[in-house]
């Protein structure tokens, strides 16, 4: 009785903390290399962009909502402003006219979710095959593979350089969790975004301007996307506009999922996508360092999707009350 | 005495070490009406529920036909002749009539001809008037309601248990239903009758069981019990008359109507509203009484900016004079029109939330809060004061709302509407699904907001309810306010007459 008693209060968050911190401590045990500062400096690395996009896409899925259009925004917005450069367009300028653009395509995506009220699922699939090829056809002229050119200047850093000896990506990331966490815990908009994802409904019978908020949201998830694109692009020397084709977006939903955000809106903060991605990213490093094949790597990350949702049905029984509102 | 037909020995039902039932010792015999009557909270749904199979006893033991048995689903007790029509139906919207009564049976191809054939002979045999070829979602809640029971009688049930049948049911509806139930009940059927309305189960049961805070109050035939003496026992003490006595009604005095808050001319939308018109005046309650279906609430909610009325000739809303046109809420929430819910599950409250955040984003939701920031700790000032003003009975205010009772959650989701500063406040059955004692105190809320020179505007398909708060009755019949009432000349029998002619 005591036991179910103190296994309640288990979250799906806390199970993922705890695979994490498991596998850290078997790889730290048995692979060398591991715990060792420059490796442990490429994993976070390596999943700052998935933390990022996670990041955008948290509080759209907080506003039940989802955006499958990050990729797909991040790729042509990012694949134009280097374009935009290499032409002789100033840096500053070409910087500006790609997050508008990423911004106003995130502001179409939600003026269709939110006045058009076109589900999210289906709004932000077709905008994100029309951002792609509007993008591949009008904008990006070429290949598919935008390189950098050799004046992209200071912007070439973001991805590449180094303060006092930590990547650029990660103190970005982490700045960006700071940025949303206050977002999401101090400002009007961010407690409305709960709201919205809780109960539309009541939301809007309290007041709320449910419509403006979700906008926002998109705009907000388009902005998370616009600085993951530069960080990718600056840090490979380009942005290979193919990577819309990948399965990018679901390891983005995949973080947020794992991390215990809910699908069904209203539940998760920033804490949970950063276990979600801390998870993976172990998870990956661990991985590579033991040479496994990148086909074996995606069956074991699903394998622990799955894992981490069997443990949470498993500790929190769906009930009477809960099981009235389904996920998604 | 003959073995009865249900007995449960003492039973008990834990749910995390709380228990919802207390040893509860119940019979029921073949052929009778038991109504099961008590406070929300008190135990009913859970009692009936362990002897339909969705719970399992923790303690003591359910006897069917004199043997002692262990339903684990409510499959096997179906199986067994035991049917729960449940207050949420359990029918399945997209399926045709016909085949929602073949649920749970059906064979590995079916020939629907043959199906619709069969049904209608069914439906034929219990005189239900329900097309067996129309989908469940079409219908409306009373034919819902036979499909249930035709379901049940075609289980060949011998017991079947009914969770609020009533709540959604037309007056005519209800008449039907309770031809029906009295109809099984001469076939040999017992029946458990879970209800609110007491008038109900004063007229169809034979014998009427009381339960309180999950123990077992008092059972006995229904010739021994009145309404007063009912709620004397739902509550443990004498309520009756505070809450709608005669002598409180008769000795009322109306309060005098203040200005002319808001006057709707004509207003209509699609087929629900038909240009109504009708003036709600400040400093007292307009009590709105109407059945369902007859726009009561889509008017209102058209006035609150919920819906939105129809483009061309839909008519004009004035706020203290100055005509009005809200698209959404907010704006008319700013200019003080607020609108609290008639289901607070599904509009009402943010189930996620604490009572705290709850009561905080109807300051947040009209632009009231002190600074640009969340505030927690203005939050916290916040709960405490109107928690404390409306007594929500709760260990702490970060307790989430959706684990209250309904009296309390009902409380919370009028908090939040009240620190929106209202100047015109619309409480749609305010006390639809609250206990006993938590009506008398929203009551006293309601009574104190027009004494203190608001206009409120309540509605309620409870005659009683209007007839002790109203100052002034409107009756809405076919989508129009069609007569109005001053609570001197007003009538139950006068606003039914109104509301049904």
């Amino acid at each position: 009785m005591k036991l179910t008693g103190r296994l309640k209060n288990v979250s799906q968050e806390k199970i993922v903390f705890t695979i994490t911190l498991v596998m850290f401590a078997v790889f730290a045990l048995t692979l060398d290399g591991f715990i060792g500062t420059s490796n442990l400096l490429a994993l976070l690395r390596s999943v700052a962009v998935l933390g990022i996009l996670g990041l955008g896409m948290l509080i759209v899925v907080l506003g039940r909502g989802i955006d499958l259009s990050m990729v797909a925004n991040m790729a042509i917005s990012v694949a134009w402003t280097i374009q935009l450069v290499g032409t002789g367009m100033p840096l500053w300028a070409a910087l500006a006219i790609g997050l508008g653009f990423a911004l106003g395509m995130s502001l179409i995506t939600g003026i269709l979710v939110a006045f058009a009220e076109i589900p999210a699922i289906f709004a932000t699939l077709a905008m994100g095959t029309f951002i792609y090829g509007f993008g591949r056809a009008h904008l990006i002229t070429g290949t598919d593979v935008v390189y950098l050119p050799s004046n992209f200047g200071w912007a070439s850093q973001i991805g590449q350089g180094r303060l006092l000896g930590i990547p650029i990506p990660i103190i970005l990331a982490a700045i960006l969790a700071a940025v949303v966490y206050l977002f999401l815990r101090f400002s009007k908009h961010g407690w409305n975004t709960y709201n919205i994802g809780d109960n539309t409904q009541a939301s809007r019978i309290t007041g709320i301007a449910v419509r403006p908020t979700i906008v926002l949201q998109y705009m907000l998830s388009g902005t998370a996307a616009y600085l993951a694109g530069l960080i990718t692009a600056t840090a490979v020397q380009s942005m290979n506009t193919r990577m819309v084709n990948s399965n990018m977006i679901y390891d983005v939903i995949l973080i947020v999922v794992l991390g215990g955000v809910s699908l069904s809106g209203g539940r998760g903060s920033v804490r949970n996508v950063m276990v979600g991605t801390l998870l993976i990213g172990v998870l990956v490093n661990g991985m590579t360092i033991m040479d496994i094949q990148y086909t074996i790597q995606n069956v074991i990350k699903s394998l622990i999707l799955l894992l981490a949702i069997v443990a949470d049905s498993v500790i929190n029984p769906r009930d009477e009350q809960t099981g009235q509102q389904g996920d998604i | 005495m003959t073995t009865p037909v249900v007995e449960l020995r003492n039973v008990t039902k834990e749910f995390h070490g709380n228990p919802a039932v207390k040893g509860v010792t119940f019979e029921l015999h073949a052929g009778e009406i038991h109504s099961l009557l008590g406070e929300n909270g008190a135990g009913k749904s859970t009692l009936t529920k362990m002897v339909a199979g969705v719970h399992e006893p923790t303690g003591g033991e359910v006897r069917y036909l004199g043997k002692k048995v262990e339903f684990s689903s409510p499959q096997e007790a179906l199986e067994n002749g035991i049917a729960m029509v449940f207050q949420e139906t359990s029918l399945i919207p997209s399926l045709t009539v016909a085949q929602n009564l073949e649920l749970g049976n059906e064979k590995f191809l079916t020939r629907l001809r043959g199906l619709w054939i069969s049904a209608q002979q069914f439906l034929q045999s219990l005189s239900f008037e329900v097309d067996p070829t129309a989908l469940v979602s079409t219908l409306g809640a009373a034919q819902k309601q036979m499909v249930e029971i035709a379901r049940a009688v075609r289980h060949n049930a011998k017991v079947i248990i009914f969770d609020e049948p009533t709540a959604t049911l037309t007056p005519e509806e209800k008449y039907h239903f309770f031809k029906l139930v009295n109809r099984l009940k001469d076939e040999g059927v017992s029946i458990v009758f879970i209800s609110h309305a007491l008038e109900e189960a004063l007229t169809i049961s034979d014998r009427i069981t009381i339960l309180r805070d999950g123990e077992h109050v008092i059972t006995d035939e229904v010739k021994a019990f009145d309404r007063d003496k009912i709620i004397g026992h739902m509550v443990g003490r004498s309520l009756s008359n505070e809450l709608y006595g005669e002598t409180k009604v008769q000795a009322r005095q109306s309060r005098p109507a203040g200005k002319r808050m808001l006057s709707v001319q004509n207003l209509s939308m699609g087929s629900i509203v038909r240009n109504t018109s009708f003036s709600i005046f400040s400093g007292q309650v307009t009590g709105v009484f109407g059945l369902v279906g007859s726009g009561r609430t889509e008017t209102f909610k058209i006035i609150a900016g919920v819906l939105k009325r129809d483009f061309f000739h839909g008519g004009e809303v004035r706020l203290s004079g100055r005509p009005v046109r809200y698209r959404v809420p907010r704006p008319a929430i700013r200019d003080g029109i607020v609108y609290v819910t008639e289901d607070r599950k599904v509009e009402g409250f943010f189930e996620t939330k604490s009572i705290a955040q709850n009561i905080y984003s109807g300051l947040l939701g009209a632009d009231l809060n002190q600074k640009s920031v969340i505030s927690y700790s203005e939050m916290a000032e916040l709960a405490k004061v109107w928690t404390d003003r409306l007594n929500v009975k709760t260990i702490d205010n970060d307790s989430k709302v959706i684990e209250l009772s309904g009296g309390n959650q009902q409380k919370v989701v009028l908090a939040k509407a009240l620190v929106q500063k209202p100047k015109l406040i619309i409480l749609d059955e305010p006390t639809r699904g609250v206990d006993v004692g938590a009506i008398a105190e929203i009551h006293e809320v309601i009574n104190e907001l027009a004494n203190a020179g608001l206009p409120v505007v309540m509605i309620s398909s409870y005659l009683p309810e209007i007839l002790a708060l109203s100052d002034r009755v409107l009756v809405s019949r076919l989508g129009r306010v069609v007569e109005e009432f001053s609570i001197e000349e007003a009538s139950e029998e006068k606003i039914m007459y109104a509301a049904v002619h």
